[in-house]
């Protein structure tokens, strides 16, 4: 299991696809700074001020560090923060749930009326509950990998687990 | 070989100072594109609120409910049904037309009127006292609504209604 999840593939695509997530997340935000402000409000963790500048600045660190995911520079450290991003996300989400607020629309891709908001995904895709619950899991574990792991040095003419089972972790890529 | 300003996981070199760039980057960008894009808003006051709007924080509320102000509750009526601000009358955003009509003889009667909902983040609340004052009607909003309410040891009649 250590070999596969230290496979430079394995590493690739998650850090291409973990990148891409949080760029493509963070765009319509950015387009529309008081339209997300008015989705931060509704988690209603914060009060207004500081949500006005979780609004402002948040979409602007998902890019950043997705972007550095997909270029490969800085890599554990724009998963880190992906990581603490997905941490943060994860709490306020409990909070959420916790109180039993009702949140049509997280703010998490689009910043659309949930109504308006691409029409191809249900509802329960859109709002605060279990599903991003467990998609954010998900992402948490793929940047924590990314984070945490480093992949093994690719061997010619071994499987990537063989490979990383072979790799001495004193010789570990810097990142 | 341990790079200076790099932490160690195991294996893993991090460099905090490259994990602090980022988030001050990204930080610092957002903040400029917020104040010099032209798309960016005021980050000191509520995007919800708008110039006309009176707002009425929860302690002056409490005087003003003291003294016989008539309070609306803008959320939905079952909502209003649970639990409300004592003599709240419900004045829902969604069905603000057939509701007011009931309304409207107390509404002509109150030396003040409050209108709230369910926090920060909800909007019915400045929607309704913006369409009363449209009709002529003088209302301010509660501030922060309910959870402030709540916080200011504010009363709440939570005898189920029908």
């Amino acid at each position: 299991m250590s070999g596969l999840l230290r496979s430079p593939r394995l590493h690739l695509l998650l850090r291409l696809g973990l990148g891409a997530f949080f760029v493509y997340a963070s765009l319509d935000k950015i387009w529309s700074p008081a339209a997300f402000a008015r989705i931060v409000y509704q988690w209603q963790v914060v009060g207004p001020v500081p949500s006005n500048v979780v609004a402002a600045t948040l979409p602007w660190i998902e890019l950043l560090a997705g972007l550095l995911l997909v270029a490969g520079a800085w890599k554990r450290e724009a998963a880190l923060v992906v990581a603490l991003l997905l941490v943060m996300f994860l709490l306020a989400a409990a909070s959420v749930l916790a109180r039993g607020i009702d949140v049509e629309n997280c703010g998490c891709f689009s910043v659309a009326k949930p109504e308006a908001a691409s029409a191809w995904a249900p509802a329960w895709t859109k709002g605060v509950g279990w599903f991003l619950v467990t998609r954010n899991l998900v992402l948490l574990g793929a940047a924590g990998v990314l984070a945490f792991l480093t992949p093994s040095r690719p061997t010619a003419g071994a499987a990537d687990g063989v490979a990383a089972l072979s790799a001495p972790r004193s010789e570990s890529l810097p990142s | 070989m341990h790079r200076e300003g790099a932490c160690y996981f195991r294996d893993m070199p991090v460099d905090w100072k490259r994990l602090i760039l980022i988030l001050v980057t990204g930080a610092g960008a957002g903040l400029l594109w917020n104040a010099a894009s032209g798309r960016g808003f005021a980050l000191g006051r509520s995007v919800l609120v708008q110039t006309g709007d009176e707002l009425v924080a929860a302690k002056d509320a409490r005087a003003l409910l003291d003294r016989g102000a008539l309070f609306l509750d803008a959320r939905p009526r079952d909502f209003w049904r649970m639990s409300r601000i004592p003599r709240a009358l419900s004045l829902p955003e969604e069905d603000f037309d057939r509701a007011l009509a009931q309304v409207e003889p107390r509404l002509r009667r109150a030396s003040a009127i409050v209108v709230y909902c369910s926090g920060y983040g909800c909007e019915a609340s400045l929607v309704v006292a913006r369409k009363l004052r449209e009709r002529g009607y003088a209302a301010a909003v509660l501030d922060e609504g309910l959870p402030a309410w709540q916080d200011a040891a504010g009363p709440m009649d939570s005898e189920p209604r029908p």
